[in-house]
């Protein structure tokens, strides 16, 4: 067989055969299966994305009330050294009004721990270089 | 190109869509039929890769940067398609893609959709015998008479390497056509 040149040659077509009136209804049927809504359904979703982003927010919120109102409150109290702070220096309640205030059985025990001390005041009483001096006054 | 452009837009926009998809079926269904039926072979197979990679476009649209043309970029779409499709058939009858396509030729002997005669049957076998990328190329060339830069933007290789590819192609199809 003689050397075979494609330039030589007339031009060979594929020989492929196409069914009639396959192009009629092709675009018809592509379109049918084009996912017509996506865009849609892309924006529904963000909606829904973004109500459920909001939801969460306002429950959050919500959550946090109780929060806040305890931080609000424990604020509020005062510690007991502003207390007593405050009872020395601005008010003018005085022992009366505190014995009054005061249990019984609350009164024995401070004497009690009154007596206790009586060896320290001793000490105090000895130590002291002025205490001849006040005795004579 | 600034016509190309102002259809891009109307591909884009929701509400002309529908209809610009439309017209771009009807403008490119025929040569992208064309390009992947010289891959794929028979008219079946042709008609689900086309039908996908028109779906494939519409998805795509939005990620479409304008950098290349709609052509070039729509083939090189249409190309992947068929090669995948392919490779997918191949996997399923879990047969080398090499004896996938020669069983697909010595099917066009008997395919209605072929009338082929003696010298075409023959050249797709010279063709079939070729490496992937050569293949294309000369289908590209030949068949589709597409030229070296369109095809260079499609496939993504130099003009210079698609033209040596095409001349060995063509090289090893007449040393076959002649020898059988």
């Amino acid at each position: 067989m003689k050397t075979f040149k494609l330039e030589n040659e007339p031009k060979i077509q594929t020989g492929f055969k196409i069914p009639e009136n396959y192009f009629d209804d092709l675009s018809i049927k592509i379109m049918e299966q084009l996912p017509a809504s996506e865009p849609k359904v892309i924006s529904i979703f963000k909606k829904r994305k973004s109500l459920i982003l909001m939801a969460a927010a306002i429950l959050i919120l919500a959550l946090m009330i109780p929060i806040l109102n305890n931080l609000s409150t424990t604020k509020k109290e005062l510690d007991s050294t502003t207390l007593e702070n405050y009872i020395t220096y601005q008010s003018n309640v005085n022992q009366y009004d505190l014995i009054s205030v005061l249990e019984t059985e609350d009164i024995t025990n401070m004497n009690t721990s009154i007596v206790l001390e009586d060896q320290a005041v001793e000490d105090v009483l000895s130590t002291n270089s002025n205490l001849e001096n006040l005795i004579l006054e | 190109m600034q016509e190309e452009q102002e259809f891009i837009k109307q591909l884009l926009n929701t509400k002309t869509q529908n209809q610009a998809f439309q017209r771009l079926i009807l403008d490119y269904q025929r040569p992208l039929y064309n390009h992947i039926r010289t891959i794929v072979l028979n008219h079946d197979d042709t008609d689900d890769v086309l039908q996908n990679t028109f779906i494939k476009i519409f998805q795509h649209l939005k990620n479409f940067k304008g950098d290349s043309k709609l052509f070039s970029w729509m083939y090189r779409i249409a190309t992947n398609e068929a090669l995948t499709f392919l490779k997918q058939k191949s996997k399923i009858s879990s047969i080398s893609s090499e004896t996938l396509q020669n069983k697909t030729i010595d099917n066009l002997e008997a395919d209605v959709f072929f009338d082929g005669n003696e010298i075409q049957l023959k050249l797709q076998k010279a063709i079939a015998l070729l490496p992937e990328k050569q293949q294309l190329v000369f289908k590209m060339k030949y068949f589709e008479e597409l030229k070296y830069e369109t095809i260079s933007e499609i496939l993504g290789t130099s003009v210079g390497g698609l033209k040596a590819s095409y001349h060995i192609a063509v090289k090893k199809i007449e040393a076959f056509v002649s020898t059988n």
